[in-house]
């Protein structure tokens, strides 16, 4: 009988003698099992399904790029004034549109304001906003969906019209509809807006993957041991399924900070004295021709911030699920 | 008696029309007694098995008649709340894939200690020194080290024991065993079985083995009850029916099994396919593909006629079960 693939070398082996003879030497492989070290089984480390993607997150160059600008991106938010000392709000119009100089590295822009200080300061603002529109996105959306998923029937179908409604709602014009008429001029209303209009994509993720993860035998199996709806949504069905979320809600989290950009440009999102890329593309956006500096910075901050994140969010893809690769 | 099914119906609306998948069973069960239930796929044993344990997806399914009398008492009328009481503690199953039974994200052990935390409200702690002890007991090497290993890193058989241990945890008693070995080599199949057969003896279980498998049936079981298209059509002690079916359905079964002497002849096979569950032919549901089948048949469902001589009880439903019995 040739070797068994088996990785349970000593248990594996009961089969060798043939099927006949397996209940006399069950009872001597036990004590070889249980006695001897070749019985031991491989000494493997546990292996979860999450360290198992750090692991492969680790080796991934795109991983690593992306996760430097976005650790830098969080940093400058956190603390601007480490990099740049002045205050962005600092403006001398005598300075307008004057290019690069000692001490202003990226010149000065329309209104004679800094446009280094005012490009790190930027950061924070979009960093907030992303953040904020992503946890509130991805906390509604996965849990309406989820239950929807979980529990089925006419909530489900419920939701779905729903998330169809939204979808259907065009995302700039609804923000110039919606937010010309907010006069509260913090983020706030921006990120309440990406979150009324963002939820439904997650939502419709975290839908999908619960009913796939629901079919699967395990979830059974846990309820034929006695699971409550609960303690199957939690700890069985929901660390299955999150994976899709966390990805679509990383790449989700660079188009919101485009978006607070765009509605911000468009007039309708942050306003000055907010500073943010949208507002500074849009003031330096008519002088390109005499100023094209005071675009450049700003553009690609957002640019690099945006590709950063969409970059993190394919890289956790593939780590998390590389059926997907 | 510890497990009486009387006269389950169950049917699923679909937007086809109504599948009908148990029709009518009755089986019963003791404690340290193994029924086998038999039947191609699609006859409605699992389907039965999932209603005994109320695991059932109900819609599309629906509960239209029949008693479910678990120690007693009747499980179709006890609350949701009752009912999920029972399964794990009174009453557990194990199914057929071992990996896709098991969880992946969490390791063995805070699979097999959630038994205890969620029933018996143990620390986590003395839950875990509880699964240890219970994979030793269904003898995986090395369990102090591997308790916290993931499932995909055991071997098929080393997984389908770590359910066995769940099932087992509570000391229920009634084990539904779905196809348990199917997934699994052969050899590990047998290996599986034994240690089934052997830790139901220890605690005195009631097993049911849900099975398409004559040969792991005829070592373990005590009685055999034969499904097709949702109705019992042979219930018998094991020796009776190797010895002699009283049904042409599991005739055709016992003579579908590979045998070593006849090596080289064509393997026989039962001729047709199993009804759909939506069209199920009127008089017995058998009949297209009975070799035995006469006008009776067409029109006159059989009832479960009382086969004797027998060692226990023996019922077959087939108007010419002495035929068969003789033939």
């Amino acid at each position: 009988m040739p070797e068994q693939p088996d990785d349970d070398g000593a248990i594996a082996a009961t089969g060798m003698g043939g099927a006949m003879d397996l209940a006399t030497s069950e009872g001597e492989t036990l004590e070889k099992t249980r006695g001897g070290p070749e019985g031991a089984g491989p000494q493997e480390k546990p292996r979860s399904l999450w360290s198992d993607a750090w692991r492969d997150l680790r080796r991934n160059p795109v991983f690593i790029i992306s996760g430097l600008i976005i650790l830098f991106l969080v940093f400058i938010s956190l603390w601007p004034s480490a990099i740049a000392s002045g205050s962005p709000l600092k403006c001398d119009l005598a300075k307008a549109q004057q290019g690069s100089q000692p001490g202003h590295p990226f010149g000065f822009n329309g209104q004679g304001c800094d446009v280094y200080t005012r490009t790190v300061y930027g950061a924070r603002t979009s960093v907030t906003v992303g953040v904020c529109a992503t946890l509130g996105v991805a906390l509604l959306g996965s849990v309406l969906g989820g239950l929807a998923g979980f529990f089925g029937g006419a909530s489900d179908s419920v939701l779905s019209r729903i998330t169809d409604i939204f979808f259907a709602i065009p995302v700039v014009l609804g923000g110039l509809v919606l937010l010309s008429v907010v006069t509260n001029n913090s983020i706030w209303p921006v990120i309440g807006f990406m979150v009324l209009l963002g939820w439904p994509q997650i939502s419709r993720i975290a839908r999908g993957s619960v009913i796939t993860v629901k079919q699967n035998d395990f979830v059974q199996a846990a309820r034929a041991l006695g699971a409550s709806n609960s303690r199957m949504l939690l700890r069985h069905i929901a660390p299955n399924a999150v994976a899709p979320v966390i990805v679509v809600a990383t790449i989700a989290l660079g188009t919101y900070i485009a978006l607070e950009a765009t509605l911000s440009y468009l007039g309708v999102g942050l306003k000055p004295p907010s500073v943010s890329w949208g507002i500074d593309i849009s003031a330096a956006s008519p002088y390109i021709r005499n100023a094209p500096h005071a675009l450049l910075w700003p553009s690609g901050a957002l640019a690099i911030t945006v590709l950063a994140f969409i970059m993190l969010g394919d890289a956790v893809r593939d780590a998390l699920d590389p059926k997907l690769r | 008696m510890l497990l009486e099914v009387r006269d389950l119906h169950v049917e699923f609306r679909t937007r086809d029309g109504v599948a009908k998948a148990v029709n009518g069973v009755n089986y019963s069960v003791d404690a340290g007694e193994t029924l086998a239930v038999l039947g191609e796929s699609g006859s409605g044993k699992s389907v039965t098995a999932q209603t005994v344990m109320g695991i059932l997806d109900m819609p599309p399914g629906r509960i239209t008649a029949g008693e479910i009398l678990f120690q007693g008492k009747d499980l179709l009328k006890l609350k949701e709340e009752e009912r999920r009481k029972i399964r794990g503690a009174e009453m557990a199953m194990i199914f057929q894939d071992a990996l896709s039974s098991l969880n992946p994200v969490l390791s063995v052990g805070d699979q097999l200690g959630e038994m205890f935390t969620v029933h018996r409200g143990m620390s986590k702690k003395d839950a875990r020194a509880k699964a240890v002890e219970l994979m030793d007991h269904v003898r995986i090497p090395a369990a102090k080290e591997r308790v916290k290993q993931y499932p995909h890193q055991f071997s098929g058989g080393m997984r389908q024991r770590i359910m066995i241990a769940m099932a087992l945890a509570l000391e229920p008693a009634l084990i539904i065993a779905d196809e348990p070995t199917t997934a699994l080599d052969v050899t590990v199949q047998a290996q599986v079985m034994d240690l089934l057969a052997e830790l139901q003896r220890e605690y005195n279980m009631g097993l049911i083995l849900i099975t398409h498998d004559l040969g792991v049936v005829a070592d373990v079981a005590d009685r055999i009850a034969v499904m097709y298209a949702g109705r019992i059509v042979e219930s018998a002690p094991v020796h009776d029916i190797y010895k002699a079916p009283a049904h042409p359905y599991t005739r055709g079964l016992l003579d579908s099994i590979p045998r070593l002497d006849q090596k080289g002849q064509e393997l026989y096979a039962i001729k047709g396919l199993p009804p759909s569950l939506m069209h199920i032919p009127k008089g017995c549901a058998f009949h297209p593909r009975c070799p035995m089948a006469q006008d009776v048949c067409r029109t006159d469902e059989p009832p479960l006629y009382e086969v004797t001589p027998s060692d226990g009880e023996r019922g077959s439903a087939c108007h010419f079960w002495r035929e068969c019995l003789h033939g």
